[in-house]
């Protein structure tokens, strides 16, 4: 009993140690940004404020000592029971906190303070050093403004008034400038300059670090007076040989080039922690007060090293980023950014997707009106190191090897974990981190969304996996700070969470190395009575693969929306409909009719309730009723139900308690901008990021937000199919090459066939009924998922039943894909339905529509087979054997043998394929159903490679007047899939005929590769190579491809000729 | 082949000369009504939104206009054909002589999928459309209405071009129109009091108090809602309606043998018609499965939801009990489901007779449209009621006199009706 009550005492404690020391942390830094404040002021202060940090503060005395200066109170005397912590501006000691007890104190593990005062000591030393870093730099760019002033005034050798204040203020500086100015007068052949450059190169000789930065060194210091002597002769040299706008202007690029200096070499210098390269890039902003004038391959050089630092190390993110991410943009990015003490993790998939959408929609274009107003939430980060620093604060590293455990014994666990990690602690750093997130963010309502390391690595097909939780937001500080740390206890518990373990496990992902770093974003939205939600919200993808008519494009995209937040959106909800809309031709609707568009109109409607701080799910009439006055745009919203006519209302006079209201967003579609705005941010995004793109968006009724940006690409489920070719014909039952979207039906075992011709010959209306029952009943017994059902024209048709079974949803709701066939009846063949009727069921049900024209000219329809296979219905069945003529279910297996039918559906190359083969086995089922079938393998880009050197190699450089082949791109970047081209850059110095023959003969390996890359992989296309001959004047200019000869980074790369 | 397969204008002439047979028509009159009059078939060239331009297939069928101008809807639908065309054209004579209303019978449709293009191609269709037909059409020859996929805003559209052809205002071109543009009142409640109208009256005549009666009804909808209403209001007690679960697909049957509460019932009904099943159990309703309607021990059954519900199987489940059914969908009974009424003499109010409210509402929209002067909304009811009334009495009394079957009763006044007016215009 007494050692239990011990421990709860022991734990009390620990606690109250704890409070008391992040209570300090608050106070210290109140402090610190107290700027009506002077330093001394501060620090004078700070010796008071800081005792109450410690477990015995009332005989706890602190010193500070600074720039010569003493803070401490009165008697304060040094003890044996002292702690210090260095106070260090650019790793320069410059001051010192002595914390010492007055008195004896008892020890713990033989030390007279706490493990976590000895951090918040260090915590308060590195805040007082930043503070005072920044209060310098502000007292720097002050003298600096002065000094601009004092030359505009003069206007006249302003370069000297420069140097003359360098050489005051920073005379490492000033020596690295005559440095420079030495090498320019001696490469422009002034003699002096060499003489003076030999002193030079000796000294280097006897002192081999007087380059290095530690010049402070009470050894240099001799040294360094010398180099200020060479320094000042140096520029008294130049004003003899160059003209003052000559010498002002090499000073200005190098200054500039400088102050980079130390930023390039934090960047690059992988073994320093995130916070040096943060510290690096405010300081570099502050010092360039915000103008950046870097040379353009620094500019470049930097950026990449920052992108791979932040984001990712994948060359298609850096190569497509670097373009439009600059240096400066990290400033805004750092100032966000909450992370572990000497932490080195990045930001997440997640967060790199916004990141450069947002830079890339930024960039000025001549899209720039349509997208004015575009905007992007406030958004704060934890880097992904963050979870383990995390686990390993609350000794929790065991929770790692969950993983490995059974899947089981993971469901059984995961609540478990969910409450081990909500109830553990998070380190000082990060929750100061957060609170002066939630200073900034405010008190709006936030989610908390994952942002991890696979989902960068995997594009979209681990989407969703991970946690994402709505905060209100509301009441004291420490409630909020106390729910946010519990919602991001709660995303970092769903990395263990049975699902993704199961995912990745199937994948063969489960070492990867995950780790999840956090977006902390503000929601969007506004508050209306007790709720706070956006107007409204939505996804949108660039290619649409769910099209409703034959007149839709796949680039015309897509996009589903939902009035408040836009989880009902994203996720598919099987009784709620979002609104589906093809950016690219907004004017075909899916639903028609007033009771289609009433039917498929969402119903319900997620809220934040700010009064109970939870996210709720709202009876749409009902929230209207409530609040539909404060709706911003509801006019534009819904639409007016009145006899048999449904209509977009005037603002004026909508009466939310009678009306018929219905969500259809006429209004909005059909008189704002907002589909131009979407159509223009995705056709913007693909064609920068070169891959169509899955966006996330929510409007508060008068900006639009940008939430979210991925790579559509592999949505599971979604992934374009490769056809196989070498299917031998009576294997093939169907092929198709009309509306084709993608996907993969893997292992279909029964195919229900309504024979068209049968059909059409029935004569009563109450067989073809009776067909439709049938059909219902099948579906019902038939296995889930694993069936095909295919019949003639359309199916559930309405009017005409002579047209189509006649079956509603619920009689197909089992079916892994809806099949019309149109048959050709004399000169004309039927019109489909592309399942308009319930075109949104199969949607957010994932059934598959296909439609098969079996009389056009290269279409395979093995009608055999789906005649003369052995039909089941009779024993499944037996009361419906009568109908047997007109409806086959055929047992895949049991008729081939235990094969099954896959179908494969390729909407790039426009082809699907229903074909016999041998069932996977389950694990290769899974990874049938998910790995996208696109990414890039060793295989694409190495064979690429290979034929790139071969034509290098067979290539005649006097015959066709070829000076150099280059190759870049994928094949280069090993990034190349079954579709890459292979992209070459010739430099051609040759006459018009060797051009001509030059072309030719490209033309021939180019159409041979195309072929040899079909049969490998089934990607058709006129030619693999992508060439681009370039002349001397190009290459001199670095006019379009040419700036890839040499470029700082992606540079295209050199390969052999003949000969060479 | 293709004589073998389904087609909807072979079974209505079936039909016609079936009821030609016991009228013992004469050989030409019979030849007038087993074909339309005229049969209107031309081209619409629209420029579609892309800029190219599509040619769509239109088509206008007058069957019979002996007794009044032509009535009938317009269609869009994709797999058209003639056929149907005729088919509707040809019921809707004998709908609209059925009641007695003096109007004939037509169909127009195009061939197109509304789903595969914008309004504003819509528009065009429609626009194209009337121009196409402009001088066979018109308030005192053929006025058309909404059918399948086509609307209100496609009637204003053919209004609006029908009117700047001719110059002139003529809102009786077109029904289905919407109230303060040429729409009549009472057009929602029309269908469903029509039926409880001749209901009442069938009741009556069967020597049964209404009071003292109870109702199943199949079906949640506009119609089956103020059917219930109506039917209530006169004292009848419903004791169960259907209606349709959109989220589990399938339909279900709400019960209170004590009668249903339609207020409290609609307060739990969202606006598809679906009643909240959690809800509805909480106010003491038994939720039964879709078929439970039908095997009910009540006095009347009103179908109201979907064609072919009354089939030969389901038709075993009816209760002894069931004296009369009365049609409110249409088509909802099948032919071997007729035959065990007769045999099992339970008296059937047909449907083309006991939802016949809509067209006659219709019908008064055009004659207050010609008039350019509306009417209050009890005026129309009460003149749809004495329409009903006498159209069913009419009927009935037919029915009684030759003891035939109500459905045949039915058609054989409408046929003579129309045969009659062929006649007195020396026709035939």
């Amino acid at each position: 009993m007494d050692e239990q009550q011990n421990s709860i005492d022991k734990l009390l404690h620990d606690m109250r140690e704890r409070a008391k020391e992040l209570n300090c942390l608050y106070q210290v830094e109140e402090l610190l940004t107290k700027t009506q404040l002077s330093l001394a002021e501060v620090l004078a202060q700070l010796v008071h404020v800081i005792p109450a940090g410690y477990q015995f503060s009332d005989i706890c005395r602190v010193r500070i000592v600074y720039d010569g200066q003493e803070f401490a109170p009165e008697g304060f005397a040094l003890t044996p029971r002292t702690q210090t912590a260095l106070i260090r501006i650019e790793d320069k000691e410059v001051g010192r906190i002595e914390v010492s007890y007055a008195s004896e104190v008892p020890q713990t593990e033989g030390s007279y303070f706490l493990k976590d005062e000895h951090k918040l000591l260090e915590t308060i030393a590195e805040r007082i050093s930043r503070t005072i870093l920044h209060q310098q730099l502000e007292q720097v760019s002050r003298e600096w403004e002065t000094a601009q002033r004092a030359l505009s005034d003069k206007n006249k050798k302003e370069w000297m008034v420069i140097i003359e204040l360098l050489r005051r203020t920073d005379q490492n500086l000033y020596i690295h400038l005559s440095r420079k100015m030495i090498y320019h007068l001696f490469w422009n052949g002034v003699m002096e300059a060499k003489e003076l450059l030999k002193t030079l190169s000796k000294d280097r000789d006897q002192v081999p670090s007087e380059l290095s930065e530690d010049m402070n060194r009470p050894s240099l210091r001799r040294s360094q007076l010398e180099l200020l002597a060479l320094s000042d002769e140096t520029f008294r040299i130049a004003a003899r040989y160059l003209s003052d706008t000559e010498i002002l202007g090499r000073i200005q690029k190098w200054i500039q080039e400088d102050k980079a200096g130390f930023l390039s070499r934090a960047i690059n210098n992988i073994d320093l922690p995130l916070v040096e390269i943060i510290n690096a890039i405010t300081h570099y902003h502050y010092i360039s007060g915000g103008h950046y004038e870097l040379s353009p391959p620094m500019e470049k050089g930097l950026r990449v090293s920052l992108i791979r630092r932040f984001f990712s190390d994948d060359l298609k993110f850096i190569n497509i980023a670097k373009n439009h991410v600059e240096v400066r943009h990290f400033y805004d990015l750092v100032q966000r950014i909450i992370y572990p003490a000497n932490g080195y993790g990045r930001l997440g998939g997640k967060s790199a997707g916004l990141f450069l959408a947002q830079k890339i929609l930024s960039t000025p274009g001549e899209h720039s009106e349509v997208l004015d107003g575009l905007k992007y939430p406030k958004t704060w980060y934890i880097t992904t190191d963050a979870i383990m620093s995390f686990l390993s604060y609350n000794n929790l590293e065991e929770v790692n090897e969950q993983k490995y455990k059974e899947i089981d014994q993971i469901r059984l666990e995961y609540q478990n974990v969910v409450q081990l990690l909500k109830n553990s602690h998070f380190p000082v750093e990060i929750i100061k981190g957060l609170s002066m997130a939630l200073d900034d963010l405010g008190d709006r309502p936030l989610i908390v969304r994952s942002s991890s390391l696979l989902e960068d690595r995997m594009g979209t097909a681990f989407s969703g996996k991970y946690k994402s939780l709505f905060l209100a937001n509301t009441g004291s500080k420490q409630e909020r700070l106390d729910a946010l740390t519990d919602a991001i206890a709660e995303v970092y518990a769903s990395i263990f969470g049975p699902d993704p373990i199961e995912y990745r496990a199937e994948r063969g992902l489960l070492d990867f190395h995950e780790e999840m770093g956090i977006m902390i974003q503000e929601v969007v939205g506004r508050r209306m009575g007790d709720y706070f939600l956006p107007a409204f919200a939505g996804v949108a993808f660039s290619n649409n693969e769910f099209r409703w008519s034959s007149r839709i494009k796949r680039e015309d995209g897509l996009a589903r929306l939902v009035p408040g937040l836009g989880t009902r959106a994203v996720d598919r909800v099987s009784d709620d409909y979002p609104i589906l809309i093809s950016p690219g031709i907004p004017n075909l609707r899916v639903n028609v009719t007033a009771e289609e568009t009433m039917r498929y109109s969402p119903r319900r409607i997620d809220v934040i309730n700010l009064k109970t701080g939870t996210f709720e799910t709202k009876e749409i009439p009902a929230l209207l009723r409530e609040c539909g006055r404060e709706y911003p745009v509801v006019e534009k919203i819904v639409s007016v139900y009145e006899d048999d006519h449904i209509f977009s209302p005037s603002a004026i006079n909508l009466d939310f308690e009678r009306a018929n209201l219905f969500v259809t967003f006429e209004g909005l579609i059909t008189r704002t901008p907002f589909i131009k705005q979407l159509q223009t941010i995705l056709k913007t995004l693909q064609e920068k990021m070169g891959t169509p793109v899955d966006i996330e968006f929510a409007h508060d009724g008068q900006n639009l937000y940008l939430l979210q940006c991925r790579p559509q690409a592999a949505a599971a489920g979604n992934v374009a199919s490769p056809i196989p070719k070498d299917i031998a014909d009576d294997r093939v039952v169907f092929t198709a090459n009309r509306y084709i979207s993608n996907g993969k039906l893997p292992d279909i075992t029964h195919i229900v066939y309504v024979d068209p011709e049968k059909y059409s010959q029935l004569e009563r209306s109450e067989d073809m009924l009776e067909i439709g029952r049938v059909v219902g009943k099948l579906n019902s017994l038939l296995p889930k998922r694993q069936f095909i059902l295919m019949g003639p024209g359309r199916w559930g048709s309405r009017g005409d039943i002579k047209l189509g079974v006649p079956v509603t949803y619920s009689d197909f709701n089992n079916t892994a894909a809806l099949i019309e066939i149109a048959r050709k009846k004399g000169n004309y063949v039927p019109e489909l339905s592309f399942g308009t009727h319930f075109f949104q069921d199969l949607v957010e049900s994932s059934i598959r529509y296909l439609p098969l024209y079996p009389d056009d000219p290269g279409i395979e329809f093995n009608e055999k087979f789906l005649l003369g296979a052995r039909n089941v219905l009779p024993e499944i069945l037996p009361e419906s054997a009568a109908l047997a003529d007109t409806i086959r279910v055929i047992d895949v297996p049991q008729v081939t043998g235990g094969k099954v039918l896959r179908v494969a559906m390729n909407a790039d190359l426009g082809e699907a394929l229903g074909y016999i083969a041998t069932p996977l086995a389950a694990a290769d089922a899974a990874e049938e159903k998910g790995v996208p079938a696109e990414g890039p393998s060793e295989d694409h880009w190495h064979w690429r490679l290979r034929m790139a050197e071969r034509i290098a190699g067979q290539l005649d450089p006097a015959r066709f007047g070829v000076k150099a082949l280059y190759v870049f791109g994928s094949t280069k970047n090993a990034t190349a899939g079954p579709g890459s081209d292979i992209d070459l850059l010739i430099h051609f110095q040759g006459g018009e005929e060797q051009r001509r023959q030059l072309v030719l003969w490209l033309e021939g390996w180019s159409l041979c590769l195309a072929e040899i890359n079909f049969s490998r992989t089934g990607y058709q296309s006129d030619g693999l190579l992508d060439y681009h001959l370039l002349t001397d004047e190009d290459i001199e200019k670095k006019t379009s491809y040419a700036v890839k000869i040499g470029a700082v980074t992606d540079a295209a790369r050199r390969l052999s000729l003949k000969g060479e | 082949m293709a004589d073998k397969s389904f087609n909807a204008f072979k079974m209505a002439q079936q039909q016609f000369d079936n009821v030609a047979e016991k009228l013992d028509l004469d050989p030409a009159t019979r030849e007038l009504l087993r074909n339309p009059l005229r049969e209107y078939h031309f081209a619409i060239p629209v420029k579609m939104d892309d800029g190219s331009v599509k040619i769509f297939q239109g088509f206008r069928v007058q069957h019979n206009d002996g007794r009044g101008p032509c009535k009938g809807g317009i269609r869009f639908h994709p797999q058209e054909t003639i056929d149907t065309v005729k088919a509707l054209a040809t019921w809707m004579t004998w709908k609209c002589a059925v009641v007695d209303i003096p109007l004939g019978g037509g169909k127009g449709g195009v061939i197109c999928d509304p789903h595969n293009l914008s309004m504003r191609e819509q528009e065009q269709i429609c626009r194209g459309w009337v121009r196409q037909v402009v001088r066979n059409v018109g308030p005192l020859q053929d006025v058309p209405a909404p059918d399948v996929m086509t609307n209100a805003q496609h009637m204003i559209w053919m209004m609006d071009e029908y009117e700047r052809l001719t110059g002139a205002k003529y809102p009786g071109f077109i029904t289905g129109k919407p109230v303060g543009m040429g729409g009549s009142l009472g057009r929602t409640e029309a269908t469903g009091f029509g039926v409880i109208y001749t209901l009442r009256e069938a009741l009556r005549e069967l020597g049964i108090d209404i009071k003292k009666t109870t109702a199943a009804f199949q079906g949640f909808g506009n119609v089956s809602q103020y059917a219930v209403k109506l039917y209530q209001e006169y004292g009848g007690t419903p004791v169960c309606v259907s209606c349709w679960d959109q989220k589990e697909s399938k339909s279900y049957t709400f019960i209170k043998k004590s009668g249903i509460n339609l207020e409290e019932l609609l307060g739990i009904t969202d606006k598809f018609g679906g009643i909240d099943k959690a809800k509805a159990k909480g106010l003491g309703y038994e939720v039964a499965d879709a078929e439970a309607w039908i095997q009910q021990e009540v006095d009347i059954l009103v179908p109201a939801a979907l064609e072919n519900q009354i089939n030969a199987e389901t038709v075993k489940k009816i209760s002894d009990k069931v004296k009369v059914v009365a049609e409110g969908a249409n088509g909802p009974t099948t032919p071997e489901a007729d035959e065990v009424f007769k045999k099992k003499n339970i008296f059937v109010i047909p449907d083309f007779l006991a939802n016949a409210g809509g067209v006659t509402c219709s019908y008064f929209e055009q004659v207050q449209c010609n008039m350019n002067y509306f009417w209050t909304k009890e005026e129309v009811l009460s003149k749809l009621d004495n329409v009903m009334t006498s159209a069913f009495h009419a009927v009935y009394g037919l029915a009684k006199q030759k003891k035939a079957y109500m459905r045949d009763a039915a058609y054989m006044i409408a046929v003579s009706r129309v045969a009659q007016a062929c006649k007195l215009r020396g026709w035939v």
